[in-house]
């Protein structure tokens, strides 16, 4: 089998030749930038450039699919956030954020553009999947990143006005996820229509580390299931932290895959979510993978394995630090099982 | 005044049914106080200001500060270290609390006391400042003056501060493995200018295998251990005892 055809088994719930192994979020480092000397900044912003880090995914780490992109402002600046770019950390290029102030206040309303699809770097993005999708689309997945309408929205408004606003007037949350929601969707309609296979939904800001569990229920449930309903190709959802307090939830939003940290339990997402969610995770991205050598990853691997996971993954995005044996570590476990 | 007459709901949340559950203890006999402790607990910042207000008519500003808001906001805490509330509350109830307080100093026409200085910071390049607002509004709820630098913080700032306001430790928070290698520079630059003063790093990449691979460096699991890391700077604890005890 190839890559895309193991993955493709899993979902289909047949039995793959072997476990496949890729990322639900990103894996680019610095290490593999070098390898296909292809590096950042243009790597956010110019969809060449993109297109031949992801591949890395592929040519160097042996992974069972690519992905872009590597960073989470897409949607946002293309709905009004300021764009701020990756700082030189360390001789490398750091991750691309959100600058501050947010475009806007709990009682504006806010505007979704009619030219959505061409602001910021999106094209560059929907020009990275088509590459990607005539390169290697017929040996391995392509998946394509967006970001949950929750983690949108509070870009839209930061991260303390929205947190306090879960309590204080969870009502003024909802024009501001109904926008992130139709970015999200949107986008994913486009890098779907430029080959994209998958669609990964990083939700970071929906996680019950920054959340009641109660407000995902109540406020961000229906905007999520709004949108994988809206999208018809396999959906991972992965949202940061411990789950254990919304996975339950998790599972009804219509996502064929949840994507876990190891500090989650694969066992109780199995329990709450039953016999046809796919399970996918792996090691912990600071802890093992970047800070530990491939033996550690070797073991962390075969304990989420022995947990339930059934696509090994990094638990969430990789390091750019993060050292080429350790990913590899994890692709030796997966051929192993 | 019906936060005074009316008691039969208080520190009952029946927001938090999927959660586990628990309720708010009392923190004050005096109902005076009990009702602003409850603003605190319940963040609600719109109505303690009147009640402050009132309670100063006939309380000290330091009774009010310690029995009413300082203790809401221990409340705050346990409730948070327990599971039963979640980081939005602990925001929020942070927020009443320094509203009271301001209205408390006003009254004394100074500042309150402090048992002593802490610098925080977000690591330069790392916009994920809320492992740093827990950790302020917990220093600040247990009497600490916080210098708060914020988030994106260079390097060389965090060390400026140091010398400037002379903390008794400085705190760093980063989310990304990206931009927690400041922090080690941090450490250098601090002991290069004779501040061998605690420094607890934390968030979500950090682990206490890499703090502790620099000087200085002590490993901050969670936000609530903040008060009692600041309680044994203040009472002069090097680094070296204070890793020893917090970190394995």
């Amino acid at each position: 089998m190839n890559g895309k055809e193991r993955v493709m088994a899993v979902l289909n719930h047949q039995k793959p030749d072997r476990m496949p192994c890729f990322g639900a979020n990103s894996t680019v480092t610095y290490d593999q930038m070098e390898k296909v000397q292809a590096f950042w900044p243009e790597g956010h912003q110019k969809g060449e450039v993109m297109a031949k880090q992801a591949l890395a995914a592929y040519t160097v780490l042996g992974f069972d699919a690519v992905r872009v992109p590597f960073c989470q402002t897409f949607e946002a600046v293309a709905l009004g956030c300021k764009y701020k770019p990756g700082k030189s950390v360390a001789g490398g290029e750091g991750i691309p954020g959100i600058e501050h102030p947010p475009p806007y206040k709990l009682d504006d309303t806010p505007i979704y553009p009619d030219d959505f699809l061409t602001r910021g770097s999106i094209p560059e993005l929907i020009k990275a999947v088509k590459i990607l999708k005539k390169e290697v689309g017929g040996e391995v997945l392509v998946v394509a990143g967006i970001i949950g309408p929750f983690t949108i929205a509070g870009s839209l408004l930061d991260a303390v006005p929205i947190l306090k606003a879960t309590f204080k007037a969870p009502d003024k949350i909802r024009p501001f996820l109904e926008v992130a929601e139709k970015a999200g969707t949107t986008l994913a309609k486009a890098l779907i229509d430029a080959g994209a296979d998958i669609i990964s939904c990083e939700d970071m800001t929906a996680s019950p580390e920054l959340i009641a569990p109660k407000t995902y229920r109540d406020l961000e449930l229906e905007y999520q299931k709004r949108q994988f309903d809206a999208i018809h190709v396999p959906k991972i959802l992965h949202i940061c932290g411990n789950v254990d307090g919304i996975v339950e939830w998790m599972g009804q939003t219509g996502a064929d895959i949840l994507s876990l940290e190891p500090k989650a339990s694969a066992r109780l997402a199995r329990e709450k979510c039953g016999p046809d969610i796919i399970l996918m995770g792996g090691v912990d991205t600071a802890t093992t993978l970047f800070m530990k050598d491939a033996d550690t990853v070797r073991r962390g691997c075969e304990e989420s394995i022995a947990d339930g996971i059934q696509i090994l993954a990094p638990g969430c995005a990789v390091a750019p630090g993060t050292p080429t044996e350790n990913l590899l570590a994890m692709v030796e476990v997966a051929k192993a099982h | 005044m019906r936060y005074l007459d009316d008691f039969s709901n208080i520190f009952k949340r029946y927001d938090l049914d999927l959660e586990v559950h628990g309720e708010a203890r009392e923190v004050s006999k005096d109902a005076t106080l009990q009702a602003i402790a409850k603003f605190v607990v319940e963040g609600n910042d719109e109505g303690i200001l009147a009640a402050v207000q009132k309670a100063l008519e006939t309380k000290s500003p330091l009774d009010v500060i310690n029995d009413a808001l300082i203790a809401g906001m221990n409340e705050v805490s346990r409730l948070w270290d327990e599971g039963i509330y979640f980081l939005p509350q602990v925001i929020l109830s942070a927020d009443a609390m320094s509203i009271g307080i301001a209205e408390c100093e006003k009254k004394m026409g100074k500042a309150m006391e402090r048992k002593s200085t802490v610098v925080t910071h977000t690591a330069e390049g790392d916009i994920h400042d809320i492992g740093q607002v827990i950790a302020n509004a917990l220093l600040n709820a247990n009497g600490y003056n916080v210098v708060n630098l914020g988030a994106d913080v260079p390097v060389e700032k965090v060390v400026a501060a140091c010398k400037e306001h002379r903390p008794v430790m400085v705190t760093g928070t980063a989310l990304m493995t990206t931009t927690m290698t400041a922090f080690p520079k941090i450490a250098h630059q601090l002991q290069s200018v004779g501040l061998n003063i605690p420094f607890i790093c934390g968030g979500g990449a950090v682990c206490e295998e890499y703090v502790t691979s620099y000087p200085l460096g002590i490993w901050g699991k969670e936000c609530s251990q903040a008060p009692g890391m600041a309680e044994d700077a203040t009472e002069g604890e090097s680094w070296e005892a204070m890793r020893a005890k917090w970190n394995g």
